[in-house]
């Protein structure tokens, strides 16, 4: 489901490892990734670069972690979204909730 | 005998020569099939699908079947999947055994391959028939207790002529709701809402959804309040604060008709742009809205616009399963897509019945998500 690819001072970058985000595995990657935010403590950036097709259960699971993160002062930054993904996220405005960027790079530049 | 939906199975077994014949025979009869050589395997499996039955072999290295079974009853997200016992054991301690931990049956390995096929298709189609009846059961309790979150009928708006469209992903009912509210003479509000999530756990959330709605509602024409940002202000702040509903997130597209004015505001919480069609220039306008995802901040940024449609002009609000499909390719949602599709029918003059039946209803077996759409025309 998820796969740590950096684990650096103040940051972990991680990888969405399916391309269907949706009902089946959003539980699944909220419990993961959360557990990730309680163990490491770090700002969080997700590349989606898999993720072809997001529903909107996992969506909300992707806020559920923004929200779980925001709380514990830490910052959620996704990267790597395909045009569909990216199209579907700014209209219905979730680009202003979360910060995002083209890629991990790019994302390094922020933190 | 088996239903349209495509079902998907999992099959457990250390033979993998037995795995691919048992496979290949269920794929010729239409029900996809999943496959795990040892209970690890297919634990692993079940973190990321819920196939609709398992069958598993009984004797395997490692984890046996009744040790593997242990582990799903465990867990209540797989407690509930129709389990078969597969096995060359015929052994009363082990099938009493099996029965205890709730094994629907057994199949021995020396039954022909398409009986075992048939006999994993009637329990589909059991099971299915039982959902079938606990799904009626629901529905007609929340009739019972006037809880509706599609209404029956719609309101009728000197000038207007409203209409809509509802289906329900794979029939089950899910977080889609819309409601229709005559509050006076002058006034009527159309509330369209998606609930994030799918099924029966978002069906649950739209009547506490939509009972806020209404009440905020409500309390702003008491207060002669009648501006939907404010509405929808109100019902962010009272999500935000309950414990239930702060953990889920909601769209709402909020539309208000003055009668007397002939006019519409409107104001969105993370809802897809409303496509308004142009009779003048016959195009498709977008107009969107600021604010985000209800329940999500307390903040949510809810500003609203005034929409003015002169008479053939039509208004389109809908929920993220209409610009949702899927092709060979996959899934997808592509919000142009859907509006060039619906362009063609609005040119020609097809009234909403015919666009429903059209394009709408042929285009039900390609989605993936409840589908709703509602559709304002201006008749004066």
């Amino acid at each position: 489901m998820i796969k740590i690819i950096k684990d650096e001072i103040n940051h972990l970058l991680i990888e969405i490892t399916v391309t269907e985000a949706n009902l089946d595995n959003s539980d699944l990657f909220k419990s993961q990734v959360t557990q990730l935010l309680d163990r490491h403590k770090k700002n969080l950036i997700i590349d989606l670069n898999t993720v072809d097709y997001i529903d909107s259960s996992f969506l909300g699971a992707l806020v559920a972690i923004l929200k779980h993160a925001i709380a514990m002062k830490l910052e959620v930054i996704l990267v790597g979204l395909k045009k569909d993904v990216n199209d579907l996220l700014m209209l219905i405005r979730l680009d202003k909730v979360f910060k995002i960027y083209t890629n991990y790079e790019d994302a390094l530049t922020q933190l | 005998m088996m239903s349209a939906d495509l079902k998907k199975i999992l099959l457990v077994d250390d033979n993998q020569l037995f795995l691919k014949i048992l496979s290949q025979a269920f794929k010729k009869s239409g029900i996809e099939c999943l496959t795990a050589e040892s209970g690890r395997e297919a634990l692993d499996l079940l973190k990321t699908v819920t196939p609709d039955a398992i069958l598993s072999d009984y004797e395997m290295p490692e984890m046996n079947g009744i040790e593997f079974r242990q582990h799903l009853m465990e867990d209540v997200e797989l407690n509930n999947i129709p389990f078969v016992f597969l096995t060359h054991v015929t052994d009363k301690k082990l099938m009493i055994e099996g029965l205890k931990l709730e094994a629907i049956d057994y199949v021995t390995k020396d039954t022909p391959v398409n009986v075992i096929v048939s006999k994993l298709n009637n329990l589909l189609y059991a099971v299915h028939k039982q959902q079938e009846q606990s799904k009626q059961e629901l529905k007609k309790a929340a009739e019972a207790l006037n809880v509706r979150s599609v209404p029956n009928k719609v309101p009728e708006i000197r000038g207007f002529e409203i209409n809509f469209w509802h289906k329900s992903y794979q029939d089950i009912p899910g977080g889609d709701f819309i409601d229709f509210i005559q509050v006076n003479e002058r006034y009527s509000f159309i509330v369209l809402g998606d609930i994030m999530g799918k099924r029966w756990k978002a069906w649950f959330f739209t009547f506490s959804f939509l009972s806020y709605v209404r009440a905020a509602i409500r309390f702003g024409i008491l207060d002669h309040d009648y501006s939907v940002s404010s509405i929808l202000k109100k019902v962010n702040n009272v999500i935000c604060l309950d414990d239930i509903l702060k953990d889920i997130l909601s769209s709402l597209s909020l539309l208000m008709i003055d009668n007397q004015t002939q006019e519409i505001s409107y104001s969105g919480a993370g809802d897809l742009p409303l496509l308004h069609y142009e009779s003048k220039t016959a195009k498709f306008k977008k107009i969107s809205s600021d604010g985000l995802l209800l329940g999500l901040f307390s903040d949510g940024n809810y500003t609203e616009k005034n929409v003015h449609l002169e008479k053939d002009d039509q208004l389109f609000i809908f929920t993220d399963g209409m610009i949702d499909f899927s092709d060979v390719t996959g899934k997808k949602s592509d919000y142009n897509f859907f509006a060039e599709q619906l362009e063609p029918y609005v040119n020609k003059k097809y009234s909403f019945d015919d666009i429903k039946t059209n394009l709408f209803k042929p285009a039900i077996a390609t989605r993936v998500d409840d589908c709703s759409i509602i559709n304002i025309y201006k008749t004066s």
